[in-house]
């Protein structure tokens, strides 16, 4: 008899037939550890989503939209304001390349982030208070100089930080660029008022009508101050190098737009205006004509179509649907009339290279037009004024020579803003200087609390693509279309031409994010998974598990997951938390000979009543 | 039991016919089909009786072998008594099939009527195709005739459903000469075989009441414990063995030796080894030998697995020779002949006497062994007693001088 003599040791004893008593969950996995058969191990790895890494101050957009889609509006509202302190402004003017980034665009159409990014900017606006402090005061004096996106930010964060910040302001109204470059019907200026008012609720000091160089020098600043921003902007507009810019009649975009804006405007603009640029500004300008009383606005352009034009796409299609004509491949070479404008000469015009970075060849040969307006208004971009600035720090560009940083030299002078990035292949945009402020106010922290300096740097790995993705789970809808006042009536008024997301809105469009690269808690990994060992003690991002001593790799969930947040790792790269083979019978010794016991008393229990199962 | 109110009757039938009836009796409660001959005339049997309402079971008509012992085993989880069956190449259709169903412990009954393998196709009988799963953990035996096999079934279910074995079993019979050849049988009296044959329990049925899992996936360490449990499952089935063939004595009044049928014996020098039908012919054979002096007898081994090494060992060391009379198929094997002879041999190794031993390829592809051919290896037999030593391992009958 083989068998005579044998025995099983009480750690090896198996039920009969390995038959498995009340096989629960818990039970059964503790009793398999199969997770020793594993090669892959499912991760969860978020990583950044598209939106995210184009965002010009990388607000956590697919957080707040999952943040919406829950309706925690004011989680998502202080998840905004980590990187961003005017979401209602940015909201209402941000170029959102967000949105061109958007992998939605790919699919059917970008998420509208800016309509949602307004929606939690206004919700902000309408606290009594906001959820941002101010840092404990750590006894350092900050500076800024500029409250424009960049000065606004920058002040911001460091107030944040514990600083005590001050804002030289030259003009009478705080707002910079903010106020002085955006209209009022795409931003109402008691939007930007209510922001304002909260830099100062955060103990910012603000001085108006204080201009460096004038009013405070550079060694005021130095020695007063820890510190020192500069966030003075682009302020003198660039001429159009035509003949008789000096007339009457003659505007320059940005100035044109700021007197507007802090009511300080005396143009009085005839029935036909022209407007000399291809840009944003330009843009702007020409729109705001038509609010200031002209008939018939012309926008005058080099580049020889509208694609070729550096503006926002749907800014210039509104601008096209209020009636604004368009001439291209022209330049103003002369502004004609006595002492007041009458016409303007226009040449043939091209860049003589690449369109909008080379410059402009003017075919003088060839007949020149004459083009008959009362007023024209010259948009063709701005420089610095930088007179009160050491030449040391002066660079070729005419603006300020900064290190990566944005730090002047080993001075405590740091710079940030369209100042620091015209002419660095950085758009020229608030939400890229708000950014620019923001990483200049953490540098600047990290110089006076004498910390070494990192940049900001993004692997490409970890910037999620479609293809990383299982579009099966993603059903096309159409983006969320914002209202917009009617082109006919809006052409006159100073209305805000976009209109606001419904709560209704908010949440739809918010739904239709796919969350890309990030866990966003749906619970499809929970649910796909064969055994199950994936578990979860609430329904929230992050808090899945995987019992490794029991997933057997079988990618399963990986394949399954939405966004591509699950990823599959090999085994081989973790030194811990693998069941091995010769100790991988049961994870407590002896289970299944408890098991043994539990089968053999099992008819002692009373019978399951089958009948009535809920 | 009082036997004056027994209804027993004798009637006339074959074998795949009395094995159906033996399922019959036994009152199975799940039938597990799929056509192949000669088979197929016990699954028509029991067809009409589920048909003709005297027999109350679930009849399943599967789609393959593999679906049909599929069947059988989950139908054996869920505690039915059940009934299956095949012949041939159908039996190796199934073959994945053997090991999970004795590994679960399930005491599915699987009526075998032997048929050639292919190539090519070939009715006749030769026991390849069962002793092919031999180590798969079914008790196994061959019946000789019709009313062996009728009792056989009844054994085998009272056997392979103790509590203290659960083990399937294979009730064999040879292709057409006990499955197709009509005999008279004795059918006992059913409350005879309520006495004999308790209603079956598993101890540990799929049942929503007391929910188990069966068949979970198990670690390799789990894998010996397992199978050593199977093992003495096996061994521990032989005395279990004896007690039910004494019972089935006591009751139907028919007594068999479990291990092996000893005919004419006693002062033989010289015995036959085989297995099933042929063994009816071989008893004609040895009583005209016998009437002309020869001293020659019949071993057949009735129980192949659990196998009876000591009893065949005492038996065959009382002989100078012995001839294994294969009808199965050892290609390349220890004597380039059949399965049996290894079987026989290894049983002698440990035996202070051995005898010499023939393996005789004989019975092949269904080819009645003849008298004359019985006579022939009698011969040989007695050749190697008289030279003292074996010719040569293996002779191939009908194709040598």
């Amino acid at each position: 008899m083989s068998t005579k003599g044998t025995h099983i040791p009480d750690w090896l004893a198996v039920p009969f037939a390995g038959i498995t008593p009340a096989p629960t969950q818990q039970k059964g996995q503790d009793l398999f550890p199969t997770g020793n058969w594993r090669a892959i191990r499912p991760v969860y790895r978020d990583k950044m989503p598209p939106c995210n890494n184009a965002c010009g101050t990388n607000e956590k957009i697919q957080g707040y939209l999952d943040l919406v889609k829950r309706g925690k509006y004011l989680d998502a509202y202080a998840l905004i304001k980590e990187d961003m302190p005017f979401p209602s402004v940015t909201g209402r003017v941000c170029y959102h390349p967000c949105e061109q980034a958007c992998n939605r665009g790919k699919y059917d159409e970008a998420i509208s982030i800016r309509a949602v990014e307004r929606f939690l900017g206004d919700l902000g606006q309408a606290l009594p208070h906001d959820v941002v402090k101010a840092g404990a005061p750590n006894g350092k004096k900050v500076a800024i100089v500029g409250s424009g996106p960049a000065g606004h930010s920058a002040a911001y964060q460091l107030a944040r930080l514990g600083y005590e910040v001050t804002i030289f302001e030259k003009s009478p109204r705080a707002g910079g660029l903010n106020r002085g470059g955006i209209p009022d019907w795409v931003l109402p200026q008691d939007v930007l008022d209510r922001e304002i008012e909260r830099l100062v609720e955060l103990g910012i000091t603000i001085r108006t009508n204080t201009e460096v160089g004038k009013d405070v020098s550079w060694d005021d600043l130095k020695s007063n101050y820890d510190a020192c921003v500069l966030a003075v902007g682009l302020t003198d507009p660039n001429s159009a190098r035509a003949e008789g810019e000096d007339k009457d009649g003659v505007a320059y975009g940005l100035p044109f737009l700021r007197d507007i804006g802090m009511g300080t405007s005396t143009v009085k603009l005839g029935p036909r205006v022209a407007v000399i640029g291809g840009g944003n500004t330009a843009i702007d300008c020409a729109r705001e004509a038509l609010r200031q009383g002209a008939e018939e606005v012309t926008m005058i352009t080099v580049e020889a179509n509208t694609s070729e034009m550096p503006a926002v796409p749907e800014d210039l299609h509104d601008m096209i649907e209020e009636g604004v004509e368009l001439m291209h491949g022209l330049a103003m070479t002369a502004v004609l009339g006595n002492g007041k404008v009458e016409a303007l000469q226009l040449h043939a015009a091209r860049f003589s290279g690449k369109v909008n970075a080379s410059p402009i060849a003017i075919d003088r040969e060839a007949p020149a037009a004459r083009f008959a307006v009362d007023n024209v208004i010259i948009a063709v971009g701005q420089h610095a004024s930088l007179k009160w600035l050491p030449d040391e720090f002066k660079n070729e560009r005419g603006t300020i020579k900064v290190d990566r940083f944005g730090r002047l030299g080993d001075t405590m002078f740091f710079a940030a803003g369209d100042i620091v990035q015209l002419g660095s292949g950085q758009p020229l945009m608030v939400v890229n200087a708000v950014g620019d402020g923001k990483r200049t106010a953490f540098n600047l922290d990290k110089v006076v609390r004498g910390e070494p300096l990192q940049e900001r740097m993004v692997p490409l790995d970890v910037i999620t693509d479609l293809a990383r993705m299982n579009m099966t789970y993603f059903p096309k809808f159409a983006r969320v279309q914002q209202a917009m006042l009617e082109p006919v009536g809006r052409r006159k008024t100073q209305e805000e031409v976009i209109q606001a997301f419904s709560e209704e809105q908010a949440i739809e469009e918010s739904n239709r994010c796919f969350s890309c690269g990030t866990c966003n808690a749906c619970d499809n990994c929970y649910l796909v998974c064969p055994e199950p060992c994936i578990v979860r003690s609430v329904r929230s991002n992050g808090l899945y598990k995987i019992l490794v001593d029991y997933c057997k790799g079988c990618r399963v969930c990986i394949e399954e997951c939405p966004t591509g947040c699950l990823e599959g790792v090999p085994e081989l790269d973790f030194d811990s938390g693998v069941v091995r083979m010769d100790t991988a019978f049961a994870i407590t010794q002896g289970l299944h000979g408890r098991q043994k016991n539990e089968l053999e008393s099992l008819s002692e229990r009373p019978p399951k009543d089958i009948e009535n199962w809920s | 039991m009082a036997t004056a109110t027994l209804t027993k009757k004798k009637v006339r039938i074959n074998g795949c016919v009395a094995s159906a009836q033996a399922a019959k009796y036994a009152d199975v409660d799940v039938i597990a089909a799929y056509p192949i001959r000669p088979y197929t005339a016990t699954m028509m049997a029991l067809a009409q009786m589920v048909a003709n309402g005297e027999l109350d079971a679930e009849y399943i008509v599967a789609d393959s072998e593999h679906s049909q012992l599929s069947i059988a085993h989950g139908a054996a989880s869920s505690g039915a008594r059940v009934f299956t069956g095949s012949s041939g190449v159908g039996v190796h259709f199934a073959y994945e099939l053997y090991s999970p169903i004795s590994g679960s412990r399930m005491p599915v009954q699987m009526m075998i009527a032997d048929r050639t393998l292919d190539p090519p196709g070939d009715f006749g009988s030769e026991h390849t195709d069962a002793l092919a799963t031999r180590d798969m953990g079914w008790l196994m035996g061959w019946s000789c005739d019709a009313q062996e096999a009728f009792d056989n079934h009844l054994l085998a279910f009272r056997i392979g459903e103790d509590p203290r074995v659960l083990l399937p079993q294979m009730v064999c019979q040879d292709g057409f000469f006990v499955s197709h050849i009509t005999a008279d049988v004795e059918l006992p009296d059913s409350g005879q075989v309520k006495e004999f044959l308790p209603p079956y329990k598993h101890p540990y049925p799929l049942d929503p009441r007391h929910p188990v899992s069966h068949g979970p996936q198990i670690m390799p360490e789990q894998g010996p414990p397992l199978q050593l449990e199977r093992a003495r499952a096996m061994e521990g089935a032989m005395p279990v063995i004896e007690q039910a063939h004494e019972e089935f004595a006591k009751i139907f009044g028919r007594t068999y030796d479990p291990w092996l049928e000893e005919f004419m014996t006693d002062d033989a020098e010289v015995v036959f080894f085989l297995q099933g039908a042929h063994g009816v012919t071989a008893r004609h054979a040895i009583r005209h030998m016998r009437s002309r002096g020869v001293k020659v007898g019949m071993v057949r081994l009735k129980t192949i697995r659990p196998y009876p090494t000591d009893r065949v060992m005492e038996s065959l060391s009382r002989f100078k020779v012995v001839g294994v009379i294969e009808t199965n198929m050892g290609l390349g094997s220890v004597s380039s002949g059949g399965s049996l002879y290894a079987e026989a041999c290894a049983a002698l190794y440990e035996s202070p006497k051995r005898p010499l031993v023939f393996s005789f390829m004989a019975g092949m592809g269904g080819e009645a062994i003849v008298l004359k051919e019985f006579y022939w290896m009698t011969n040989k037999m007695l050749d190697a007693q008289k030279r003292g030593s074996i010719e040569k391992r293996t002779h191939w009958v009908g194709f040598e001088e």
